[in-house]
């Protein structure tokens, strides 16, 4: 059982120095999950932190692969919004 | 008065009053009590004076942030954008001191150091306090500074007061919880993300009690607010009166910056910012409570050199890898270059003082004020091309004297195209820019900018290249006054409101 920080990190370091169990590090492209240290907060905290800290949405998932945080979930943007107006500065 | 040379420093220039508000009853720095104003009359941010002749500089340290707003979009860096939030490159703690060094080495100028972000300084109390205890220890002469979102801010009182920092900035956009959480989506508090109204109440309690913190421990405190219509825009006024209540010496009032590209919840909803006239007006009543600042250039958090210039390639990772600094003579020279500077500044200020008690004698007029803007690269003096100018100052001319308002932007904020969205020339652009400006000095201006400016209802001036500006913008009212053209109120003032 551990999370996972996947591509779309943008290297913030917020979610380091919040992990109960030293399991987040610093790595390249962006930062990593030690899956043996990490133990989505169990016992510490009653939600994971780094998925409490983390501004980017999708950027944390858990062990099926399930994003913490939703598109819209952290911005308060709907999605189609976000689709609506990454259109129309595509078409430009 | 022969100052020495300095790459890139102003010029000396004797003769006229220089800066801004000649003979007006509203410097900015004015009411403050010389205890105050002794800490912040070389700080750049802190007059529209100043920043004429030092620089500062921001080092990037400071990533993590505890809090979103909605002005902000953490997945930015953009080497052409200028505004809060948005770095190229991160630096560690060492790194920072190292570029620190080497800009003031090369900048005798650099009188300020700031930590503003990327994310909240105060959410990265390690790097951020290593930074400036380093600092404190190896380049004193440097004042430190340090702007917060506030919500760690009470923790952080106590270390902060151990540094040399003497000034802290808060941005407070609201005092009530239910505009609050219209501008804040969520904080990271107490190990849990909390969002909603009640996130806002904790983020402004903390402020708050940050804020009165910061002057029970005589640290000064400058608070920052983003300007957004229809949201926090008839609230501010009350923001005001708060944050003065409880000792912040000056409040800067400033346009919320939004545009879908960036990718933020304002810029992609469609929030627009407010219009120059907009954010004046809220100036205006804003000053009667509290000093307000009008020069502030929103500068990116990682800027390096004078407000309004970015000299941040002159230092990159790279580059100060190899610089050799001898930080003990730099030192020297710097304290040399500052008291020139600053004696070249009492005998401007003090000419001023003499220009405003003349004006003061002769015979007062009764016509309506007008907004003129002027282009300008410091020094106080008319001596910019309008096709050069990347940004204008605009000033306030009324029967009581020339007054400084703003500066505003000439150039598209990302500064690639020539044209940008819908297509507008840059010059269109700009002429958008200058609304509710009756007259534009410069230093020349091209045949077609000259006509598009005059359909615009902004008259074009050149006859006024080299002289001080606040004597120029006087000059040209007089003018105007004596041709009949303030006995009416004109079309275009105000209709861009």
């Amino acid at each position: 059982m551990a999370v996972k920080i996947i591509e779309s990190c943008v290297n913030c370091f917020a979610c380091e120095p919040v992990c109960p169990s030293n399991a987040i590090y610093e790595a390249k492209p962006h930062f990593l999950v030690d899956s043996k240290k990490c133990t989505e907060c169990e016992g510490d905290f009653p939600v994971q932190q780094c998925a409490s800290i983390c501004p980017i949405e999708g950027a944390i998932v858990d062990s099926f692969g399930l994003a913490f945080n939703p598109p819209g979930s952290l911005t308060g943007i709907p999605p189609e919004k976000m689709a609506e107006a990454m259109a129309e500065l595509q078409s430009h | 008065m022969q100052l020495p040379v300095l790459n890139d420093a102003p010029a000396a220039k004797k003769g006229g009053c220089s800066a801004s508000s000649c003979g007006s009853t509203d410097n900015q720095m004015d009411s403050l009590p010389d205890s105050i104003r002794e800490k912040v009359q070389n700080h750049p941010c802190y007059s529209e004076d100043a920043h004429h002749y030092f620089a500062r500089m921001h080092v990037a340290v400071a990533p993590a942030c505890n809090i979103q707003c909605h002005y902000c979009n953490r997945k930015y860096d953009c080497a052409n954008e200028s505004r809060p939030g948005v770095v190229s490159e991160l630096l560690t703690p060492d790194q920072a001191v190292k570029k620190t060094m080497a800009v003031a080495a090369t900048i005798p100028q650099m009188t300020v150091l700031g930590i503003a972000g990327p994310g909240d300084p105060l959410a990265n109390p390690e790097r951020t306090f290593e930074t400036f205890r380093r600092l404190s220890e190896e380049a004193p002469d440097i004042k430190l500074c340090v702007s917060t979102n506030g919500l760690a801010l009470p923790d952080a009182v106590e270390e902060l007061s151990k540094h040399n920092i003497d000034h802290v900035t808060i941005t407070i956009n609201c005092v009530d919880p239910e505009i609050g959480a219209k501008i804040y989506p969520w904080i990271y508090w107490q190990n849990k993300r909390i969002k909603g109204v009640k996130a806002a109440k904790i983020l402004i309690e903390q402020q708050q009690k940050g804020l009165e913190m910061l002057i029970a421990k005589g640290i000064l405190v400058k608070v920052n607010s983003v300007m957004i219509p229809g949201v926090n825009d008839q609230h501010l006024a009350e923001v005001s009166k708060v944050v003065k209540s409880k000792g912040a010496f000056l409040h800067n009032v400033m346009p919320l910056i939004a545009e879908a590209e960036h990718g933020t919840f304002y810029g992609v909803m469609g929030q627009r910012g407010p219009t120059p006239d907009e954010l004046q007006d809220l100036q205006d009543s804003c000053s009667g409570d509290m000093n307000m600042m009008r020069h502030c250039r929103q500068c990116r958090a990682d800027a390096v050199g004078m407000l309004g210039e970015d000299r941040g390639d002159e230092f990159t990772l790279d580059k100060i890898e190899d610089m050799e600094i001898d930080y003990q003579a730099a030192m020297e020279k710097r304290k040399v270059i500052h008291q020139a500077i600053q004696a070249e500044m009492d005998s401007k200020r003090l000419e001023k003082a003499e220009k405003a008690a003349q004006h003061k004698q002769e015979p007062k007029l009764t016509t309506r004020p007008v907004l003129m803007a002027v282009a300008t690269s410091g020094q106080g003096v008319i001596n910019v091309h309008f096709g050069h100018a990347k940004e204008f100052l605009i000033y306030e001319a009324s029967p009581d004297g020339v007054r400084f308002i703003s500066h505003r932007k000439a150039d598209q904020y990302c500064g690639g195209d020539t044209t940008c969205g819908d297509g507008e020339s840059t010059l269109q652009v700009t002429i958008r820019a200058l609304a509710g400006c009756e007259a534009v000095l410069c230093s020349k201006v091209g045949y077609e900018p000259w006509e598009q400016l005059e359909k615009a209802g902004i008259q074009p001036n050149g006859e006024h290249a080299m002289e001080p500006i606040e004597e120029a913008v006087m000059a040209v009212y007089k003018e105007m006054a004596a041709a009949g053209k303030l006995d009416e109120k004109p079309e275009t003032v105000r209709a861009s409101a």
